[in-house]
């Protein structure tokens, strides 16, 4: 890229530098800016963790001894290990719930898309862990609804299910990740237009044939993506391992970091013991590379193209039920659950008449200021998050992309836009508490420090959406601006975001909603005026207080969708993400 | 605007039983002492607690009860669970912030390490003597901490599945094979109360208590609060329990009940100490004297609390501390067991 046009002429000093700026390439300080607000968000809480591993807690001199403790333990060991079969299983189950589904609401003439939908975005939006209580009660072993109904129906001594093995967490994380799965693949699906398939059918493929052999594959990038994502969300998860997987007698990472910060507090094992996550995502990253480097994924040229669904047939029918039955898996059954104490007196008591009520509700969201302030706070700080994310991840996407910097540089980029993901959440409050509550950042106890928090912890998401979403886009659309005399923020602005409209409509709710749910980050930045819902709802988890949890984790879906809803008409677009005009 | 209202009522009412009328209304009752800590406390205007003792509603009632008998004076709190309140509170020390006055952990151990730091100063309260004889021993005999809560651990069970005759009557009542996949528990790991509780049973059965509780595969969750959780469910039968939420699910129609043990219930007993770096010292020193009071105390047995200081009645359906069979182990017991049964309990049930 040449950003100076060298002038031959010998003119004054001033003209020279006059020509200069004229011809800059004036975006090139945005993408400076991006990797200076990059070095504050990540790599600072990042290196001053990796510092810690190495620092003696008492004296701060160099020590190995963190590491020794961290490792030195089979039982440490063990829970690395459950951690991987964990994330790997989680992640694979995520891939079998939400590839066919994307599939299906993107490129398929199936009905019912719109409930589909709906129950994929209120999974997304319950909180782990509340998803966890409701599995408790659902496939305990004892008493477990369902583990009941199969005793009645087959007279069986005891139940079918057990939720507190690898398998229950296995599947009830993979529940409450696998919309990641289906936004990333869906919005990349919403891009390939059908010629390709078109080429195909008339080669005489089925539409089988097609979509497993062409369709998929061109989304592959998004796929991995996700499939990276899944995976270190499960295993930094804290909430349900520590409801499922401690009666079930075995330990994940995150159960066992959060011993390390027992008192008194080992930060420095706890930064040691999570060293390996970092490794694994390099790991990862490196395998993405190989895979997606040696083809084209470019799907949206400048040539039109236009989407068609894809008959189903009798087929139709099938796919709705496998999309039905995912959903009453993450989301219809839970919900009933949740519902169900929600607006009980006491929900120990069952369905009964006498024991219904509003009270918790009423109580929840008109009586009790703590839960309304906090109900602000949680989406002005989400909102505020997912808006700084995406903007960062976007414009990082962008410049490594089109190589606007250079390749080595972008990918230590797209690495560090990555790394937030793997640090669990109560690692990544310590960094940044060490790296910001002391001048010149003095951001404790203000609403910056969640907020810069939350944009830093999902920055990962909204980068691979970005990317995922940048590299589909043929890069002579802009180059045709740019030919035409446009600059490059001509190019952006008027043709690379609107194609990207929709990529970033799927990234904001994959940003906001976790935003709105998170916890581990939270609890420790949090203070009194900046109280957020995700910490109320935990503090009444640990209070054994079921119904206010319960109503307060209903009324967190309930303003989630409705706010999506309105958000996505208010943008001109229904809220199926389908393209309003062509 | 309540205050101006209880003033211009008052005044007259004093002035009617012939006392003086002090200028500043409610200070009228006041030992001289209460109120120079009130004045001195009014100019620092607020200040903050960091609190693990109670939950969130019964801690803004306590705060509003506070400003109510302190006008003037604002109380805020952060509540969360004892650990957390500790690292946050050392997150704060070592960025030389100090954001709160009062400390309230569960977790003994904190003082002592706060007490090494330099970190909490020395407070007699003058309202010591209203406190419950029984609770005395438990203050700090050099007065760096005082105990503003109490709370037991005992037998809950679900009453819908256990009869009253045939629940627990005592700790061991718990080994009984037919208790075999019924009982639920904590994780000393992750809750002072559940530690503790190891801590007692270890001293009154020896460990060979849990080898065999180990045999009847109970259920083993994070906080001593999750078992209320699992007896709602009907996952779990019977659970070593907290007698404060168990009660307060009750009280909304759940089928629980506490069984006290013939052997002793684990007393619970939290400090509160005034930090060194407190923004509002004297607002935090008039805290610690309002928790002996009984305004603080009335709020506590409301809901389900036991208060920590004599002659208030108790809730319904519940006895009074002076009539409870308890037990704890010594502070040294305590301080030395926990990390040694943590060991212990990873060891005997593999997490």
């Amino acid at each position: 890229m040449s950003t100076v046009n060298p002038s031959a002429r010998p003119v004054g000093r001033m003209a020279v530098l006059g020509q200069r700026w004229r011809h800059l390439d004036r975006s090139y300080w945005v993408w400076l800016l991006a990797i200076a607000v990059l070095a504050i968000l990540v790599i600072n809480p990042l290196a001053r963790l990796l510092i810690v591993s190495f620092q003696d807690g008492e004296t701060g001199a160099f020590t190995l001894a963190n590491y020794l403790s961290a490792y030195g333990r089979t039982r440490h060991i063990d829970a690395l290990v459950n951690s991987l079969i964990l994330g790997v299983s989680a992640a694979s189950l995520c891939l079998i719930f939400g590839v066919p589904m994307a599939w299906a609401l993107s490129r398929t003439d199936m009905p019912f898309k719109g409930l589909i939908w709906i129950s994929i975005l209120g999974t997304f939006i319950i909180p782990p862990y509340l998803g966890a209580v409701g599995w408790i009660l659902l496939a305990g072993p004892n008493a477990g609804w369902l583990n009941r109904l199969y005793m009645a129906l087959t007279g069986a001594e005891s139940g079918l299910f057990n939720i507190y093995t690898m398998p229950g967490l296995v599947l009830v994380v993979a529940c409450y990740s696998f919309p990641y799965v289906f936004v990333f693949t869906k919005s990349a699906l919403d891009l390939v237009s059908s010629e390709m398939e078109d080429a195909a059918n008339i080669l005489g493929a089925g539409n089988m044939r097609t979509t497993l052999l062409i369709t998929l594959p061109l989304v592959l990038p998004a796929i991995i993506g996700a499939f990276i994502l899944v995976f270190l969300e499960a295993i930094a998860l804290f909430g349900s391992p520590a409801l499922l997987a401690l009666p079930g007698r075995f330990h994940v990472v995150t159960t066992q970091l959060w011993q390390f910060f027992e008192y008194p507090p080992r930060v420095g094992v706890a930064a040691a013991y999570a060293m390996p996550l970092l490794g694994i995502t390099i790991l990862l990253f490196w395998l993405q590379r190989q895979i997606t480097s040696r083809r084209g994924y470019v799907a949206l040229t400048g040539k039109g193209g236009e989407r068609r669904p894809v008959a189903l047939g009798v087929w139709r029918w099938p796919m709705l039920g496998f999309c039905l039955a995912v959903c009453t898996l993450s989301f219809f059954m839970p919900l009933t659950v949740i519902v169900q104490a929600a607006l009980s007196k006491a929900w120990g008591q069952g369905f009964t008449l006498s024991n219904f009520t509003l009270d918790n509700l009423y109580f929840t969201m008109f009586e009790n200021t703590l839960t309304r302030n906090a109900t602000i706070n949680t989406f002005v700080y989400a909102g505020a998050a997912s808006f700084i994310a995406i903007l960062l991840a976007l414009t990082i996407a962008y410049a490594v992309n089109r190589e606007l910097v250079g390749k080595r540089l972008g990918n230590t980029l797209s690495f560090l836009t990555m790394a937030p993901f793997v640090i669990p959440g109560i690692v990544l409050a310590i960094g940044f508490y060490a790296a910001y509550s002391s001048p010149p950042f003095m951001l404790y106890g203000t609403a910056w420090i969640l907020i810069l928090a939350f944009a830093t912890r999902f920055l990962p998401i909204a980068f691979a959406n970005s990317n995922a979403a940048i590299r589909s886009i043929n890069p002579e659309l802009e180059d045709a601006v740019r030919i035409l005399g446009g600059s490059r923020f001509t190019a952006i602005w008027r043709v690379v975001m609107p194609l990207l409209k929709r990529s970033l409509a799927g990234a904001f709710i994959l940003v906001f909603i976790p935003a709105t749910r998170e916890l581990s980050t939270a609890i420790f930045l949090y203070s009194i005026n900046t109280q957020v819902l995700s910490v109320l709802l935990f503090d009444k988890s640990d209070e054994g207080n079921f119904e206010m949890l319960a109503a307060i984790g209903l009324i967190l879906v309930f303003i989630t969708v409705t706010m999506i809803l309105i958000g996505f008409r208010l943008m001109g677009r229904d809220f199926m993400l389908r393209r309003t005009a062509a | 605007m309540k205050k101006s209202h209880f003033r211009t009522l008052l005044a007259p009412l004093c002035v009617a039983l012939g006392l003086s009328a002090a200028p500043f209304g409610a200070s009228a009752q006041m030992a001289p002492w209460e109120a120079a800590l009130y004045e001195a406390a009014k100019k620092e205007k607020e200040f903050t607690v960091y609190t693990a003792h109670y939950n969130t509603e019964e801690m803004a009632r306590i705060c509003a009860a506070f400003d109510a008998k302190y006008p003037g004076v604002k109380c805020n709190f952060v509540r969360t669970t004892a650990q957390v309140a500790f690292q946050r509170l050392q997150q704060d020390m070592k960025s030389n912030v100090a954001v709160a006055s009062v400390f309230s952990s569960t977790d003994t151990s904190h003082y002592t390490a706060l007490r090494k730091d330099g970190a909490i100063i020395q407070y007699k309260p003058n309202n010591l003597d209203k406190m419950v004889d029984s609770l005395k021993e438990y203050n700090d005999p050099e007065n760096y901490s005082t105990v503003t809560a109490a709370a037991l651990m005992l037998i809950t069970y679900n009453t819908s599945l256990v009869s009253e005759q045939d629940a627990p009557k005592n700790w061991p009542d718990l080994l009984d094979p037919k208790w075999k996949n019924k009982v639920s528990i904590g994780h000393p790991a992750f809750s002072g109360y559940v530690g503790t509780w190891v801590v007692l049973m270890r001293k009154l059965y020896g460990w060979d208590y849990f080898e065999k509780l180990e045999k009847n595969s109970p259920q083993i969750g994070r906080s001593v609060n999750d078992t209320v959780t699992m007896l709602n469910a009907k996952e779990r039968w019977v659970a070593a329990g907290p007698e404060a939420t168990t009660l307060l699910s009750r009280d909304k129609g759940n089928p629980l009940a506490v069984v006290y043990p013939t052997d002793g219930a684990l007393l619970m007993v939290s400090p509160s100490s005034v930090l060194a770096k407190a923004p509002s010292p004297n607002a935090g020193k008039l805290f610690i004297e309002f928790m002996l009071d009984k305004e603080a105390a009335e709020v506590q047995v409301k809901t389900h609390s036991l208060s920590v200081i004599k002659g208030i009645a108790t809730g319904p359906g519940k006895k009074p501390l002076e009539a409870i069979k308890v037990a704890r182990p010594t502070a040294d017991e305590i301080a030395k067991g926990i990390p040694e049964v943590k060991e212990q309990f990873r060891d005997t049930f593999g997490i």
